[in-house]
């Protein structure tokens, strides 16, 4: 049976495509056949004394790099306006990818692997920086929405919140008759945010000194040795807690998963922003002391 | 007396409810319990929490009987006396619990403030499930490291360029704009380290020369600027291009630091490329048609013949010329000395050295150092010196005294004249008895055998024994003759022998450098054919053809791939080009290299 081709889409493409083989990789080919003409160049062309930025052929790479890198950043523009076509979103995104990778060949052969403690070693390394957290973010794009989407089993984030909201009102109730200092390990689990936590918590999904898990082991200190009489109030509260438990797990690796995928720009960004004012810092160095 | 205790709640859609209940009793208790007056679901309460009392129409009191203390206006305490027509808020747990007086009534509305759960507050659920909040934001960080780095590292630097402008010499510490250097200094320019201004003195204005002439006052041109600039060859479209670029971006060419490049590490300053020799001397000839040099790029591939200068003209005022090694010139030292002979491992004077091997450390035949001997900096060799390199075989004695030999003056050809002429005169013959006495003899017994023969005959022939000596001395197998050119007499009766000038050629190569020092590991015969050599006007200097054995281009794959710099300088001197300077340093004096600054060697 034929196929027949779908209107305004182009040839070829599917819509599964992701940025990263678009186009067949139409990017990656770019920058790798970019990448190789200047290492060949760098190993044909005989500078003298010896390579560094200071050479005819490190002016002209320099000028490329600092010309890639700010046409680099306007992704942060131009991703706020979605158009398909050639010059989609997508495309561009794919070759902000593969250029940006480029940029190591171009910077160090800029360099001529000459670095030191100076303010054309922070742009570079600036840069490095950039690129890896860039390299990082494309990982875990790769990687983590598989995890991600597991770990939620079709809840919304709102419904692992409600869950958790639900929980709390019921062990709230079946707390009332408790002595004040189990009502206490309870209040505690209640008063704890499931949103707490510093940066740290978040990548790394561990909470020691967690109040439910504590509030648990403490019930059940007391329940352990006595019947299940299904009257004591203790009984359901330490089940409440182990539901509690369960759902905080649930939403704790929601938000680790989400972090790891978020937490690369805030470095990604604002190191690309550092990197621009370094790199006029070394441009404009270099020809003040000329 | 009363209590009016109102219950306020609130919907999902923030509608309060209130439920009034009153109570018509002197006391109650607030708590967590259900039996409480005033029950209060909250976790943080205690069952039996606190107790309030009436005392008169006005005043109640407030007890804490759980043992927890609570909130009144937000002081925490046991007990408190509240005046209900003034009114007051109590805080239990999470509740607040306003007192107030209405128509003869305590009123207390007990409103639950606090939400039930940390997670039942409102949420943001955009910022909640992301890192906002845990980090700082993009923008805010964005904005914050990019000014810091314009400031650190563009700011600060420009103004300690400005504050230091017009200023001689900054002080010893960080400056700054030291973050701008691309790398460090070699060690001659290490003391200049800390001051950017020594060399960069202007802003935005390409290292020029007069910065480098500052201190290095004594720097000679290689050659008068403007046949430089018509020795260089047409550049390229690349070359061309490359020089308008740099005249748009105001970096004029033929400055020190083309070829001086600096900010290339630590340790001595980098060996000029041979790119800026053969910019020039690659086709000098077509563009310099008045050279007198010859075209040289690559030494392994495009080098001229070595070109040594001769001594075309011998005697007291020599001439010199510069001919190539491809002619086979002779030099007339002056010196008849035929290598071959000397160095043979037969025939006489391979014995003759056998028999003095104990006194002189000979071998079996002479060896070259057995006469030649080198310069205290092992580069060339000293003269070859009579008394001390030949004299051994090559005696001068005539005359034993006391167990001293009486040796000819070397070098003094009327001492020599003079000596002999007093050898013969200065002891006269033994006078006979038979001449002594008193006893009176007749005269003209003169002749050969007769009394007086023995005598004056012997004192007549003194002088002429002595002009036989000398003549003997100067001819043909006499002591001076061996070795030198001797120029006879004007006449037979006048006594003036003279021997023609040695002159020994220390470096025949002026405009190269060649040390032997360097080239140790290899034998002497191995670039030098004396043992074939017969003659003494042979030059045995080594052809180009030799030092490529080893030597090539710097590209070349020899052995020792080799820069022009290797063996000529830009700047000529007397001394070692830098590069070789720079090997010698590194192979001798590599720990204790400790180069003086500038002005240090302006001081001595």
């Amino acid at each position: 049976m034929a196929t027949r081709a779908t209107p305004g889409r182009v040839k070829g493409e599917t819509l599964h495509d992701g940025f990263l083989r678009h186009r067949n990789f139409r990017w990656l080919k770019a920058a790798l056949i970019l990448s190789f003409v200047i290492i060949l160049g760098y190993a044909l062309i005989d500078v003298e004394p010896r390579h560094n930025g200071g050479s005819w052929y490190g002016y002209a790479l320099g000028t490329i790099g600092a010309l890639l890198i700010l046409w680099l950043t306007v992704l942060g523009v131009r991703k706020r306006a979605m158009t398909p076509g050639r010059w989609s979103l997508k495309a561009w995104t794919s070759a902000h990818v593969y250029l940006g990778l480029s940029l190591i060949v171009i910077a160090t052969l800029h360099a001529g692997f000459q670095f030191g403690w100076n303010v054309h070693t922070l742009a570079y390394g600036l840069m490095m920086l950039v690129i890896l957290s860039g390299m990082f973010g494309i990982f875990v794009y790769a990687t983590l929405p598989v995890a991600l989407s597991n770990n939620r089993e079709e809840m919304t984030q709102s419904q692992m919140l409600d869950a958790i909201r639900a929980i709390d009102r019921q062990l709230h109730d079946a707390a009332q008759p408790l002595v004040h200092a189990q009502a206490a390990l309870v209040q505690a689990c209640l008063d704890d945010d499931p949103f707490g936590g510093g940066i740290v918590r978040r990548l790394s999904g561990r909470y020691p000194g967690c109040a439910t898990r504590l509030a648990q082991s403490e019930i059940r200190r007391v329940t352990a040795l006595r019947p299940d009489t299904g009257v004591d109030p203790l009984e359901r509260v330490d089940a409440l807690l182990e539901r509690k438990e369960a759902m905080l797990a649930r939403l704790r690796r929601h938000l680790q998963l989400k972090a790891l995928l978020e937490v690369w720009l805030y470095i990604h960004v604002p190191v690309t922003f550092a990197l621009i004012a370094a790199l006029s810092a070394h441009i404009i160095s270099v020809f003040f002391y000329w | 007396m009363t209590f009016l205790i109102r219950h306020i709640s609130t919907t999902a859609d923030g509608r309060k409810i209130v439920r009034p209940t009153e109570i018509a009793r002197d006391s109650i208790t607030v708590g967590r319990a259900a039996e409480n007056g005033i029950h209060l679901p909250d976790l943080a309460v205690t069952p039996e929490h606190a107790r309030i009392e009436i005392v008169d129409n006005r005043r109640i009191t407030v007890v804490a009987t759980g043992g927890l203390p609570f909130e009144v206006d937000g002081r925490s305490v046991q007990r408190a006396d509240i005046d209900s027509m003034k009114g007051a808020e109590l805080r239990i747990g999470g509740h607040r619990l306003t007192v107030g007086q209405e128509d003869g009534k305590v009123t207390i509305a007990v409103e639950r403030v606090e939400a039930l759960s940390e997670a039942s507050e409102d949420k943001d659920e955009a910022r909640a499930f992301s890192l906002r909040g845990k980090l700082p934001g993009k923008r805010v960080s964005a904005w914050g490291f990019a000014i810091l780095v314009l400031l650190a590292f563009l700011a600060v630097p420009i103004w300690s360029y400005a504050s230091y402008k017009n200023v001689k010499e900054r002080p010893e510490r960080f400056h700054a704009d030291e973050s701008w250097s691309s790398g460090p200094l070699s060690l001659a320019h290490k003391s200049l380290e800390g001051d950017c201004q020594a060399c960069h003195t202007q802003a935005f204005v390409a290292v020029r020369d007069t910065a480098c002439i500052a201190c290095h006052t004594d720097v000679h041109d290689h050659a008068d600027p403007a046949r430089l600039m018509q020795a260089k060859g047409e550049p390229g479209i690349g070359g061309a291009l490359l020089t308008g670029v740099a005249a748009m971006f105001n970096r004029p060419e033929g400055r020190c630091v083309d070829c001086h490049t600096e900010h290339e590490g630590a340790g001595p300053m980098q060996p000029t490329a041979d790119k800026f020799c053969t910019s020039c001397h690659d086709g000098l000839n077509a563009r310099l048609t008045d050279a007198t040099i010859e075209d040289a790029t690559d030494f392994g591939k495009a080098h001229p013949q070595f070109r040594p200068a001769i001594m075309t003209v011998p005697g007291a005022h020599p001439k010199f010329q510069r001919i190539s090694l491809d002619r086979k010139p002779t030099e007339d030292s002056g010196l008849k000395f035929p290598h071959k002979l000397h160095l043979s491992r037969t025939g006489g004077v391979a014995r003759m050295a056998q028999t003095m091997k104990a006194d002189h450390g000979f071998g079996d035949a002479l060896a070259c150092k057995d006469c030649h001997t080198p310069t205290a900096d092992g580069v060339r060799f000293q003269p070859v010196n009579m008394e001390k390199d030949c004299a051994m075989c090559h005696s001068l004695a005539f005359e034993e005294i006391g167990g001293t030999l009486r040796t000819l003056r070397h070098g003094e050809p009327e001492q020599v004249i003079a000596d002999l002429r007093a050898y013969y005169r200065s002891t006269g013959p033994s006078h006979p008895i038979a001449l002594g006495g008193m006893a009176r003899r007749r005269p003209g017994q003169y002749a050969q055998g007769q009394l007086y023969h023995a005598y004056f005959g012997a004192a007549a022939e003194r002088p002429a024994l002595a002009g036989d000596a000398i003549r003997a001395v100067f001819s043909k197998g006499g002591a001076c003759y061996d070795c030198h050119v001797i120029a006879p007499p004007p006449s037979p009766i006048s006594d003036n022998w003279r021997v023609l000038p040695v002159h020994q050629t220390m470096r025949y190569m002026h405009k190269g450098w060649f040390s032997h020092d360097a080239h140790k590991t290899e034998t002497c015969e191995s670039c030098h054919a004396a043992p074939k050599s017969d003659r003494a006007s042979d030059l045995l200097l080594p052809g180009i053809e030799t030092c490529r054995t080893c030597h090539g281009g710097p590209k070349a794959k020899a052995d020792i791939p080799s820069g022009c710099a290797l063996c000529h300088s830009y700047h000529a001197d007397e001394g070692a080009p830098w590069v070789a300077k720079q090997g010698v340093a590194g192979q001798k004096i590599t720990m204790n290299f400790q180069p003086m600054s500038v002005q240090a060697i302006d001081k001595h």
